[in-house]
This record gives C-alpha cells, sequence and structure tokens, in this order.
C-alpha cells in the first residue's frame, strides 16, 4: 500500500515535470528577437540594455535604444511614450510589440529593477 | 494574547512606514515587500499544514483534521489572494504593468485556480465523511504542486520577478534593519494566521 502510494506521488511529479517543459511557452510569454521576426502579432521580447543611454528621437515623440536579447542578437527598439523611471538601471527590460522595418515598435516596456533591498547610500530621501 | 498581536502588527507597521529606511532603486516602495513576503510565507505554510492534516486525517479518519485542514487551505487561498494583489499593485509600480502573465504571475494563478477548486468541490459535497475524505486526498494532491509553482518554476523561466530574498546564491543582500522588520512582519503575519485558524477550528468544534 505505502509503495503503491510512493509510485503514484512519483508519477505526478513526472507529470507535473512534463506539463511545465511542454507547456514552456504557455508559461513564459518572453521571446528573441529572432522568433519576434517571424511573428506578426505583438510580442514580449525580453533584453537588456546596451545603449549607454536612451535617447530621445529627433521629433522629441519617441525614445529609442538598443535592447539584446539572451541569444545576443540586438535590436533598435523605439517606444513612442514617456521614458520609464529606472529603464538605464534596469536589469532586464521587456518590450512588448512588435518588428517593422528593422525596428521593433513597442508599445510598451517593462523594467526589471535591480532590487537589493540595500538602503540608498547615505540615505537621503528623495 | 489578542493584545499582544495587535500591540506586535502595529509595531511592525509603524517600523515599515518609519523605520525602514528607502532603499537602493526600489526607494520608497520597498515598504510594499513587508506586506508582500510575509502574506506569500504564510500562504505557503498554510498549505503545507493543510497538506499535513490531510495525512493525519487518511490515517486516523479524526474528523478534526479535517476541519483543521480545510481552516488552513481557505486561509492559504486567503493569503494567495493577498499577495496576488500586493504583487500588481508591486508589479505595476516596478515594472509598469499590473499583470503580464509572467511566470511567477501565471504560476500563482495556476495555484490560486487549484485551491479555488478545493473549496468547490468541498461545496458540492453533502456528506460529511465523503467530504472529508475526498478533500483529504485532493488537498495532498494540491500541495505536490506549491513546491514546482512557488519555487521552480519562478527559478526556471525568466521573470520580472526580483530574486527572492533566499536566493540561489545564498547570500541575504538586504540590510540589517530590513532583515530584522521582515522578520518580525513574518511573525506577525503567521500569528495573524493562527490566530483565525485557531477562531475557524473553535467554530467549528462548537457548532459541532
Amino acid at each position: 500500500m505505502k509503495k503503491r502510494h510512493g509510485i503514484g506521488i512519483g508519477i505526478i511529479a513526472l507529470f507535473i515535470i512534463f506539463s511545465a517543459v511542454s507547456f514552456k511557452s504557455s508559461l513564459t510569454p518572453y521571446v528573441t528577437f529572432a522568433k519576434a521576426k517571424t511573428m506578426s502579432g505583438s510580442v514580449q521580447v525580453r533584453g537588456v540594455l546596451i545603449s549607454e543611454r536612451v535617447i530621445m528621437t529627433e521629433d522629441k515623440k519617441a525614445i529609442t535604444f538598443k535592447l539584446q536579447d539572451e541569444n545576443g542578437q540586438e535590436a533598435l527598439i523605439v517606444y513612442k511614450g514617456t521614458k520609464p523611471d529606472g529603464i538605464e538601471e534596469a536589469t532586464s527590460i521587456v518590450a512588448i510589440g512588435k518588428y517593422q522595418n528593422d525596428q521593433f515598435i513597442a508599445e510598451k516596456l517593462l523594467v526589471k529593477c535591480p532590487s537589493k533591498y540595500q538602503s540608498v547610500q547615505g540615505s537621503v530621501n528623495k | 494574547m489578542k493584545l499582544v498581536l495587535l500591540l506586535w502588527i502595529m509595531g511592525v507597521i509603524y517600523a515599515v512606514l518609519y523605520i525602514v529606511p528607502p532603499a537602493e532603486g526600489l526607494g520608497e516602495l520597498v515598504r510594499i515587500a513587508f506586506f508582500h513576503i510575509p502574506v506569500a510565507w504564510v500562504s505557503v505554510l498554510a498549505f503545507l499544514l493543510s497538506a499535513g492534516w490531510s495525512i493525519q486525517y487518511l490515517r486516523t479518519r479524526d474528523i478534526q483534521y479535517d476541519w483543521k485542514s480545510s481552516a488552513a487551505a481557505s486561509l492559504g487561498l486567503l493569503f494567495c489572494l493577498l499577495a496576488t494583489i500586493s504583487g500588481a499593485i508591486f508589479a505595476k509600480l516596478t515594472w509598469g504593468a499590473y499583470w503580464n502573465w509572467d511566470p511567477r504571475q501565471t504560476s500563482i494563478f495556476i495555484l490560486l485556480l487549484i485551491y479555488g477548486a478545493y473549496l468547490v468541490l468541498r461545496s458540492s459535497i453533502q456528506e460529511e465523511k465523503e467530504r472529508a475524505r475526498i478533500s483529504a486526498v485532493y488537498a495532498l494532491l494540491s500541495f505536490l504542486t506549491v513546491p514546482f509553482l512557488v519555487f521552480i518554476i519562478p527559478r526556471f523561466y525568466f521573470s520580472l520577478h526580483p530574486e527572492p530574498v533566499i536566493n540561489s546564491g545564498g547570500k541575504l543582500e538586504m540590510d540589517t534593519i530590513m532583515i530584522y522588520v521582515l522578520l518580525a512582519a513574518v511573525g506577525a503575519c503567521t500569528a495573524l494566521f493562527w490566530q483565525c485558524f485557531s477562531y475557524m477550528v473553535h467554530n467549528k468544534q462548537k457548532s459541532a
């Protein structure tokens, strides 16, 4: 009886691992630029900022910067909107949008901030 | 006892609002973590206790364990919901969106569905012993998914969610003062859970 329970639990655990692997695409919405190019709809690409600065475009209606995805591929991101807080310090950036003419037009930007739970040096309130 | 708990919670709230320094990067937003982390911790603890009492029920068939198991699972669901909501607010303020189907969010959503289904299952069975037996098995199986959903999936896939305080590197990247306040908050939250739990079980015992 005990052995049967062990086997049952083992099967369930295996099933969970199997589901986690096979539903990878549903579990994580983030894709690479290579994948993003092949898709027509809106996708989420995650990467790190490699430009030194996030700059405004000439008409001052958008911001633009270079993002490098996990495979090392780079792309120029154009985002029409205000610069999100802390984007220059972000450890990762997720751009939601689609590829158009070799640029990634982002509708939305999400930033992952370095959360270190360390107090600000000198502890001066902003 | 209740007075001590009340004073303790008030002390923690005071500490979170006035003693905790603004953090690097997160700034004042770090204060949400002192709610978010304890409720998430309590929800995992509650699910664990629920599974433990389910085993006890299946072994002894003592209905008391069924009351304990179901009270723990319901409270676990409530705290899990609080963690999800506080997490969504936290996400809006730090990442820039309330909900993004991030692996962390997807996995907690699945967890909410699993334990939501537990309550539905319970309410659909009339006969007491039958209900106790079936829900004990269900609660036990549900708990098997918790390590995957809470600890493995978010570490396996990239997530916008910050590294947990106890991270893979084993480093504790937290100010000493923040650790003390966090521990006090976790303690307060756990005690609050226990208080609610005892109240629910006690009510059951009285009405039985």
